[in-house]
């Protein structure tokens, strides 16, 4: 049983891989009816479907496929002109077939899938229609004409092929005529003729097959007379052939086998791709760090010689790491043309249904993307083409009256754009009305005719992704329904991508998305809020522009700014995330522009800190769908970083009332009353130094905190357990230095008059203007007297009591 | 220092020598630990693994007791912290502050406790459900366990990792 599900798992993935072309060959076949080598290949598709399928006992699909071959095989003879009717009996079999081989993924049976029986007489009757005509009986007539095929198609140079491959081909040919015969016996059943080894369809391979074969034979299980009016050749052993008529094709299709056979591909479980992308992804984040840490070492070790060293490792190390991350990307990318080929067929079948002319120009097929993204924007593309074909190509009278030509064209495009790939969807039919837009919005209530008012013809636009939105007058099949474009935009956004429509009335209309190119590892700008870092997805990220308090404008509750000729909604980022706004933002502040799908928006943060590539880390399920944030990344440092997720952001952003820009923090002090409660704090990495110092303050009977070293003693005052009156700071210290310190207590609003004093031996000049300019009020160095320490403490934290 | 390690080697010896415990299927190892006053035990095979209190990120949105969440040898895992999970108000951590990162299924977060005690195995007969006032599906008590002289909570890691927010 798990050798006929190995196969059955083969025959779906090739099936599906061979229908995949079919839908486009299919609608080039209407436009080129002549042309054999497509009839070939669709036959083909058919024939291996159907060969296939016999073998695993799925009689529905075969007896399907047998029909949908008969009707090929006319028309490959030229009996039989594929007039678009035909085309669309022929074309259902095939969405038949589709929705059969579907039903047996997922079952593992044909039995109890889709009714056949319409499609089949219909099939039937184009079979029969023609051929009645063109002869006097219809079961020897197709007979003959597989045969030609082979020959024509499969001819191939064997001088040039080894002998495993002569081997090969030789099994291939005679499975193709095996399969052929037994297609044939088939039609003489159906035909009512009476075939003596009709039960032998199934075990006929394996019959065969062990038949010893050499040197091109032709195995002749046939039982008919072959004796054909037809002008055809008859069918003849290949070999014979080989200097036959067939011979231009063969020289011309010689050369291309064996090179093909060259570019050799294998088959990966998806799965272990992504597991691989994991691991990359991990080893991006290490080389983050490794970089970090390369960095703080080259600060500290300025000049040695082994950091030349370690440089080199360093940056080999990371340049290998991109190289991995781009060359496993790549395994992962597929073509877009492998979305865009089921448009073709979509266009005609709409065109079809809504008596318009339609023509599809395709564009960039071959760029790539990866999987995932191919996955999802199906979708989308599919409810814009929709959407071009009924609102914007006019009907063909209105092109006619507008003096266009009746055939209307839909371009789809697909290029790359730096990291990102641009798809662009263009039809040059009526073009969107802003003005109407807004109409029908308001006569929808999904905007105010206020917000009409103010909005732009861009702005306008994109009022087409709102849910409930539609302009058609009428609900039709194929849209109106006010939902496809919010599909869109929806999809669209998952994928961090942006939507730009442009338009002129009676012109054209032109959709643009633009979509990063992989989602797990992406570029992030990396901005602080306060004390806190975020990443925002650098593919959301318009513009940053830095602005003064100043240009910030309150308009009904919301905070705007002025962007050119453009006002942009603003938000602080720390409103979003609930951070305490401690630090003095000062007169001049960053936004960030963020654009996603259609919409735009400024986010106000503290500091940019830079771009990053950063891996998306879920953060479990404990914590998943928490809003606003898209995940997490691992930064060099080791440390968490969250992500934005710039959708959930722009929503939350609508519900947030404008806060006054700084927030003064309440500090007042509680009164003290005794000399202890007086809050000093000792900073110094030697105990001595301490001990020292606390003995030397004693007498004053205030209260002494300890820390060893800067980022202690941030801590402590971070806290916020006790309130400092004062703080006496060493210089030199591991971790964070003396004047880093000052620095960091500088930066909190509330900590701006904390008098800070530098206790140190460095005594150059330079060393105290460093102070001073970090904002120290008095420097005293070692050595000194108790009673200098103590007088310089209690004037700075205007000590009056006696202890 | 060696009393110390005096006091442990007997206990150990104590424990292997109980010959009634030897059984595996009728014991249950435990992990104990104390946040504020009481100590609280979690079954061993719960615990992914014990490690010193680290950076950890906040996340937006959050209830008091989800601190937010660090990084775990490249996972980000989430950070609750237990005193304010139970109700008691927030202390600095001490040295002896742990977080204990346990783990149910696919789901992990990292606990943080004020100090471990001790590893106990407790014969499975030794254990009683919880108490019915403290039952039901939202309870995070899984069953008290009965030791010589004093009376175990065996938190219910399940719920634990529940999120209820």
């Amino acid at each position: 049983m798990d050798e006929f599900q190995e196969i059955l798992q083969d025959f779906l993935v090739e099936s599906f891989e061979l229908i995949e072309q079919l839908d486009q060959d299919l609608v080039e076949l209407e436009n080129t009816p002549e042309d054999l080598e497509l009839l070939n290949r669709i036959f083909r598709v058919a024939h291996t479907v159907k060969g296939a399928s016999s073998f695993l006992n799925f009689d529905i699909l075969t007896r399907l496929t047998h029909h949908m071959e008969d009707v090929l095989n006319r028309a490959r003879k030229g009996e039989l002109i594929l007039t678009p009717d035909i085309m669309d009996v022929v074309l259902t079999s095939i969405d038949m077939m589709k929705a059969m081989l579907h039903f047996i993924r997922d079952n593992g049976t044909d039995q109890g899938s889709d009714d056949i029986e319409e499609i089949v007489l219909k099939l039937d009757a184009i079979t029969s229609g023609t051929s009645g005509g063109s002869s006097a009986s219809t079961a020897p007539e197709p007979e003959p004409e597989p045969e030609p095929e082979p020959a024509e198609e499969e001819e191939v140079d064997y001088s040039d092929m080894s002998e495993n491959e002569i081997e090969d081909e030789i099994e291939r040919l005679l499975q193709m005529r095996q399969d052929e015969d037994k297609a044939r016996r088939v039609a003489k059943i159906e035909a009512g003729e009476a075939v003596p080894d009709a039960p032998e369809i199934i075990d006929e391979p394996k019959i065969e097959e062990p038949e010893p074969v050499k040197e091109e034979p032709t195995p002749a299980p046939k039982p008919t007379p072959v004796s054909t009016p037809e002008p055809k050749p008859t069918p003849t052993p290949v070999a014979e052939k080989k200097p036959a008529p067939a011979a231009k094709k063969e020289v011309a299709k010689a050369p291309a086998k064996p090179a093909a056979s060259v570019e050799q591909t294998i088959r990966v479980d998806v799965r272990r791709l992504d597991h691989l992308m994991n691991l990359i992804g991990e080893l991006v984040l290490g080389k983050n760090r490794l970089i970090k840490i390369n960095d703080d070492v080259e600060e500290r070790y300025e000049g040695e010689e082994f950091l030349e060293e370690l440089n080199q490792v360093v940056s080999i190390v990371s340049l290998v790491t991109t190289d991995l991350q781009i060359a496993v990307m790549k395994t992962r990318m597929l073509p877009i043309g492998k979305v865009f080929n089921k448009f073709p067929r979509m266009i005609r079948d709409l065109s079809r249904e809504l008596g318009k002319k339609i023509e599809l120009e395709i564009g960039g097929e071959e760029t790539e993307l990866d999987k995932s993204i191919v996955e999802e924007i199906g979708d989308p593309l599919v409810h814009i083409i929709r959407n071009s074909c009924d609102h914007g190509v006019e009907p063909i009278a209105d092109r006619v009256a507008k003096g266009k030509s009746e055939t209307g064209t839909i371009g789809l495009k697909a290029y790359n754009e730096g990291n990102h790939i641009v798809i662009e969807i263009t039809d040059d039919g009526k073009g969107l009305d802003a003005n109407i837009l807004k109409d029908i919005a308001v006569s929808k209530d999904v905007i105010t005719e206020k917000e009409a008012d103010s909005m732009g013809d861009k702005e306008a636009f994109t009022l087409i992704f709102r849910p409930g939105f539609s302009t058609a007058k009428t609900v039709t099949n194929v849209s109106g329904r006010g939902v496809g474009m919010d599909v869109v935009k929806t999809n669209i956004e998952k994928l961090n991508g942006i939507i730009d429509i442009d338009s002129e009335i009676d012109a054209y209309t032109k959709i643009k998305l633009k979509i990063p190119l992989t989602l797990a590892i992406i570029q992030a700008l990396l901005v602080g809020v306060q004390e806190e870092y975020y990443a925002i997805p650098l593919a959301s990220v318009l513009e940053t522009v830095r602005i003064s308090t100043d240009e910030v404008y309150t308009v009904e509750n919301r905070s705007v700014m002025r962007l050119r000729d453009e006002v942009l909604p603003l938000v602080h980022l720390a409103d979003i995330f609930e951070v305490d706004r401690v630090f003095d933002g000062g007169e001049h502040t960053y936004v960030v522009v963020l654009g996603l799908a259609e919409s735009k928006i400024g986010v106000i943060v503290d500091t940019l800190v830079g771009q990053e590539e950063i891996v998306i880390k879920s953060m479990g399920e404990y914590l998943k769908g928490m809003e606003g944030v898209a995940g997490a990344t691992i930064r060099g440092d080791g440390g968490v970083t969250l992500i934005v997720d710039v959708a959930a952001l722009m929503q939350m952003a609508k519900s947030l009332k404008a806060k006054p820009a700084i927030a003064q923090a309440d500090t007042a002090s509680k009164k003290k009353e005794k000399p202890s409660d007086y809050y000093v704090m000792i900073v110094d990495d030697s105990k001595t130094d301490r001990s020292i110092m606390k003995n030397a303050l004693k007498p004053l009977g205030i209260t002494l905190v300890e820390a060893a070293d800067g980022v202690e003693a941030l801590n402590i005052l971070k806290s916020g357990e006790h309130h400092f009156d004062a703080m006496l700071v060493d210089i030199e210290m591991p971790r964070m230095d003396g004047y880093s310190l000052a620095g960091e207590i500088k930066k909190y609003n509330k900590y701006k008059n904390l008098p800070l004093i530098a206790v140190t031996s460095r005594t150059t000049k330079a060393d105290r203007m460093r102070g001073v300019e970090v904002g120290m009020v008095e420097y005293i160095t070692k050595p000194y007297s108790p009673e200098y320490l103590m007088n310089v403490v209690k004037r700075n934290i205007n000590l009056t009591m006696e202890a | 220092m060696s009393d110390k390690m005096k006091n442990i080697i007997d206990k150990q010896q104590q424990q292997q020598d109980e010959p009634d415990i030897t059984n595996l299927d009728d014991v249950m190892q435990l992990v104990g630990f104390v946040v504020g006053d009481e100590e609280y035990t979690v079954p061993i095979l719960t615990i992914q693994e014990i490690i010193k209190p680290i950076e950890f990120t906040r996340v937006p949105q959050t209830p008091d007791y989800v601190l937010g969440v660090f990084n775990l040898r490249g996972s980000v895992i989430p950070l609750i912290d237990l005193r304010m999970k139970f109700g008691l108000p927030s202390v600095k951590q001490t040295d002896e502050a742990r977080y204990i990162v346990m783990k149910s299924g696919d789901e992990v977060a990292g606990f943080v406790i004020d100090r471990l005690t001790e590893a106990i195995r407790l014969k499975k007969s030794d254990i009683d459900p919880a108490p019915e006032t403290a039952s039901g599906e939202k309870s995070i008590i899984e069953g008290v366990g009965k030791q010589a002289d004093r009376i175990l909570t065996i938190l219910k890691v399940d719920t634990l990792l529940d999120r209820d927010f």
